[in-house]
């Protein structure tokens, strides 16, 4: 495959693509937050009358919101300011627009906050969580499923591993801070924003705001990082109320520390698993999880019945039981951090794993062979398992692990950690495509947010297609009022599920083009002449301007549609005892090989050189697959080793910033090796799988493997922080 | 607050500026005053390196620095190096490797690593200018790509 450059690569070199911190309309006012002063307490008074007093200034608080818009408390999950009970700390009490940034902040610092403090509730252990006292979390999810008979596999093993993980919250830490600029335009509500889901942010701002979403528009840009983090609404409510009170256009940006304070991150976890095992293989598995869900938004159930699907590990296990809660703090809510908390539950999964083998005494690779789910298996959940090579890669893993270990010097230690995923295809999208006589248009509403997946993978599958030139197709950014509905860019499904959508499109176009030419449609191929394009089919050519009516050509072009929503598998709902589980639509799998130095009397680990055999299925678009691998494993690094969101008695954040919460920089990524196993087909178009989340997800556990490969410590809590190595070799 | 008159030479062109608060910063100038976005705002606190801009030639972070501080300086921003062969050839090497995804961060790696090019020229190792862009995040790429760029510029320069 030939090396692509991203068409956007030029402009965004030369600092010409604007994002939504960039924009500015005239008359803008800039709009800024009222956090809370405590993570938990009663709202006695709210006083805007100092901010109000400021030249210039608006300020709006739940007492506007509920003239306004009385139905917009209806949405109680996610309501735009607490009325009496303050949630987390730096929760947006109040909100505040000037002419300036500065006078804005002035003004968010004249209002007067009266509070009468709690003490925050933030400990998920300790308790029964099926009864959990006034002092404890209240539980909002809670999910459990078994198979198989335990009492036998546990009674009867040869011996039993009970382990204890725990998992640190951790930030997206998209470079782009969560920026938009909302304007009221008579009857309409218009906000142009960074998000990851156009349709879904206005979906959920029709919620919170009371509104019709034929009032809503939303009109996505170019979007500077997302990660999960931008697939919700932020900032928006508040801006479309200030430019409500204003009759002015708002603009409001999150500074960097309301990014880490109020941006929906990953919380902290617990795992408890325990293995039975006899004669060297795995016959019972339990795995209890404890999840700190914040303050909590509508859709929490899913967070636990997706990611405890991981729990287990993708292996054939007779007996099984999967139980989670999750927990209601006075932390910010819960939300989705690139494949959410699949990191967290697979690095106790695949620790456990290595932990089991050494006790064993059996290769890792080979223990895990023996084990895992090959395609016509069942999940422990009783769904079948569709086209699977994580086999093959552990096949390939395991032989370059071989090699490494060879070249592992004293301190050192090679070792690998599965992972798998299920790409989000069952959220649908529609695709609307527009043949001109000089260009290909693909209308989309989704922005492009870096992974390529949407200027890079939808359009590789148009030029698949039609054998169209990539020079010759765009992809057209329309509002939410024209654009095509998608459900977004996120569970890596764009190219996976939107990719469908186009492919369908533009097999309409071909048919068309050959029922044009009286061709088959799939001899028909696009190709261009002194800047025309030519359909061409054999020897038959011809131009597309003669192929367009006149009413076509008058509309811009020839313009076909396609549509994908598509189905999940089924589990078996006899193994479940309570709670909704997810099934998986695509089986993803990927094995990972580090090799890192562990120094003996500090703890500090250094990742050496690092390697992800990734089942891909059909690969559209190698530069692009390729920086998809790269950039999960360095942010799963930064999840392995230093990041963590640490939290105050008193309930606030401590380490809102970059410099105390360390995501990897350039000297400490090791070299990445890139594999990829395309032998098996997933639902995408041409077979694709989606990559956008899977390479993150053996990451942790495979840095925790190699570091007991190097030193013996087990290690059981990420981030693994030179402390905590540090006291795994008992060195503290 | 106080604020007072500033001149300042942005890409080549003197401004003055008036009135400029004592404490606004050099990010700000830049892109709200003479409208130059492609200086990022990022961390504004001098963590991220999306910012960096050159003084005279030199990249600093152009949201801890005070426009009155480099009064009389030349400021060069992404824009004000269109022309510039050795940006071109940090553009040209970013592109080949895919050194970019989101590019939010892309213009600060661009200036700082055309300005270490030109500050520490064939003299210095690929190693020592990857370590001198330590300073400048990226979430997107793991970096790999960034380092391959400045492995191929390294090579390619005359």
């Amino acid at each position: 495959m030939t090396f692509t450059v991203r068409p956007d690569a030029d402009a965004k070199l030369r600092g010409q693509v604007a994002f939504a911190t960039d924009l500015s309309v005239p008359g803008m006012l800039w709009g800024a937050l009222v956090p809370a002063p405590v993570a938990r307490g009663r709202i006695r008074s709210i006083d805007l009358g100092p901010a109000r007093a400021i030249d210039g200034a608006v300020a709006i608080g739940p007492a506007d919101l509920a003239r306004w818009l009385p139905s917009a408390i209806g949405d109680a999950e996610r309501p735009v300011f607490p009325t009496d009970r303050i949630q987390y700390h730096s929760q947006p009490l109040a909100a505040v627009a000037a002419p300036t940034r500065e006078l804005a902040r002035r003004a968010a610092r004249a209002v007067r906050v009266d509070v009468e403090p709690l003490p925050p509730i933030e400990e998920i252990e300790g308790f029964d969580p099926a009864h959990p006292g006034p002092d404890h979390p209240e539980v909002i999810a809670h999910v459990l499923a078994r198979h198989g008979d335990l009492d036998a596999a546990f009674g009867s093993a040869d011996f039993v591993l009970s382990e204890t993980y725990r998992t640190a919250g951790v930030c997206q830490v998209a470079l782009e801070p969560h920026a938009c600029i909302a304007e009221i335009r008579g009857e309409v509500w218009h906000v142009t924003t960074s998000t990851q889901t156009p349709f879904g942010t206005r979906e959920d701002l029709a919620s919170m705001l009371g509104l019709p979403e034929e009032r809503i528009v939303v009109e996505g840009t170019w979007v500077g990082g997302g990660f999960g983090g931008k697939g919700a609404p932020l900032v928006e409510p508040y801006a479309l109320l200030l430019a409500r009170a204003s009759d002015r256009p708002v603009c409001l940006a999150l500074s960097y520390r309301e990014e880490f304070q109020l941006g929906r991150t990953s919380l902290p976890s617990i795992v408890r698993i325990e293995s039975a095992v006899k004669g060297g293989r795995i016959t019972g598995r339990r795995a209890h999880w404890r999840l700190d869900a914040g303050a909590s938004l509508p859709g929490r159930d899913f967070t636990t019945g997706y990611a405890i699907g991981f729990i287990l590990g993708p292996y054939r296990i007779p007996a099984i039981e999967m139980e989670g809660y999750a927990f209601r703090t006075n932390k910010p809510p819960l939300g989705p951090h690139r494949a959410p908390m699949a990191p967290q539950c697979v690095f106790a999964e695949e620790s456990h794993m290595d932990h089991l083998a050494a006790r064993l005494g059996v290769d890792p690779v080979a223990f895990r062979r023996s084990h895992v789910w090959k395609e016509g298996d069942r999940t422990h959940l009783g769904q079948k398992v569709g086209p699977f090579g994580l086999d093959r890669c552990l096949e390939r893993a395991g032989a370059l692990a071989a090699t490494w270990r060879k070249d592992a010097a004293p301190n050192t230690g090679v070792a690998m950690g599965v992972g798998f995923w299920s790409t989000v295809t069952g959220a649908g999208g529609e695709a609307r495509l527009v043949l001109s006589p000089t260009e290909l248009k693909i209308i989309e509403g989704e922005r492009e947010i870096g992974s390529g997946s949407v200027i890079r993978g939808i359009v590789a599958v148009a030029e698949t297609v039609l054998g169209i030139s990539r020079d010759r197709v765009r992809v057209d950014y329309h509002d939410t009022r024209s654009a095509p509905f998608d459900s977004g860019v996120f569970g890596s499904r764009t190219l996976a599920a939107l990719g469908q959508a186009v492919q369908k499109a533009a097999l309409v176009l071909r048919d068309e083009l050959g029922k044009r030419l009286s061709v088959p449609a799939d001899s028909v191929r696009l190709t261009e002449e002194n800047g025309e394009l030519v359909a061409v089919s054999g020897r038959h050519r011809a131009l597309i301007r003669s192929l367009l009516t006149e009413t076509e050509l008058a509309a811009g072009g020839l313009t076909s549609e396609g549509r994908h929503y598509g189905t999940s598998g089924e589990i078996d709902t006899a193994r479940i005892v309570e709670g909704t589980f997810y099934p998986y639509t695509d089986f993803t799998g990927a094995a990972h090989v580090a090799m890192v130095k562990v120094d003996p009397e500090t703890g500090a680990v250094r990742v050496m050189r690092y390697a992800a055999f990734q089942d891909a299925g059909k690969i559209v678009d190698l530069p692009t697959a390729q920086g998809s691998i790269e950039g999960g494993v360095a942010m799963g690094l930064g999840t392995a080793l230093t990041e963590e969101t640490t939290w105050a008695e008193d309930g606030h954040l401590s380490n809102a910033g970059l410099l105390d919460y360390r995501i990897p920089t350039l000297g400490e990524i090791p070299p990445i090796e890139v594999h990829f196993e395309e032998g098996f087909s997933g639902a995408g178009p041409y077979g694709a799988k989606g990559l956008g989340e899977p390479p993150i997800i053996p990451v942790p556990a495979t840095v925790g493997n190699a570091i007991f490969a190097a030193s013996g410590a087990a290690m059981t809590e990420i981030p693994m922080t030179p402390e905590r190595v540090a006291r795994a070799l008992k060195l503290l | 607050m106080t604020a007072s008159p500033a001149r300042l030479t942005v890409n080549a062109v003197p401004v003055d500026l008036t009135p400029v608060p004592v404490d606004e910063r050099l990010l700000d100038t830049v892109r709200w005053r003479l409208g130059l976005k492609g200086t990022k705002d990022g961390c504004r606190t001098g963590d991220c390196g999306a910012c960096t801009v050159l003084i005279d030639g030199r990249s600093v972070l152009s949201c801890l620095t005070l426009t009155h501080e480099f009064a009389g300086a030349s400021v060069t921003t992404v824009e004000g190096l269109e022309g510039d062969p050795t940006a071109a050839r940090v553009r040209a090497a970013f592109e080949m490797e895919g050194a970019l995804q989101c590019g939010y961060c892309t213009p600060g790696f661009v200036v700082a690593l055309t300005s270490l090019l030109k500050e520490l020229g064939a003299e210095a190792s690929a190693e020592e200018l990857t370590e001198d862009l330590g300073g400048n995040l990226c979430r997107c790429t793991g970096y790999t790509a960034i380092v391959r760029a400045v492995r191929r510029v390294h090579e390619e320069m005359p």
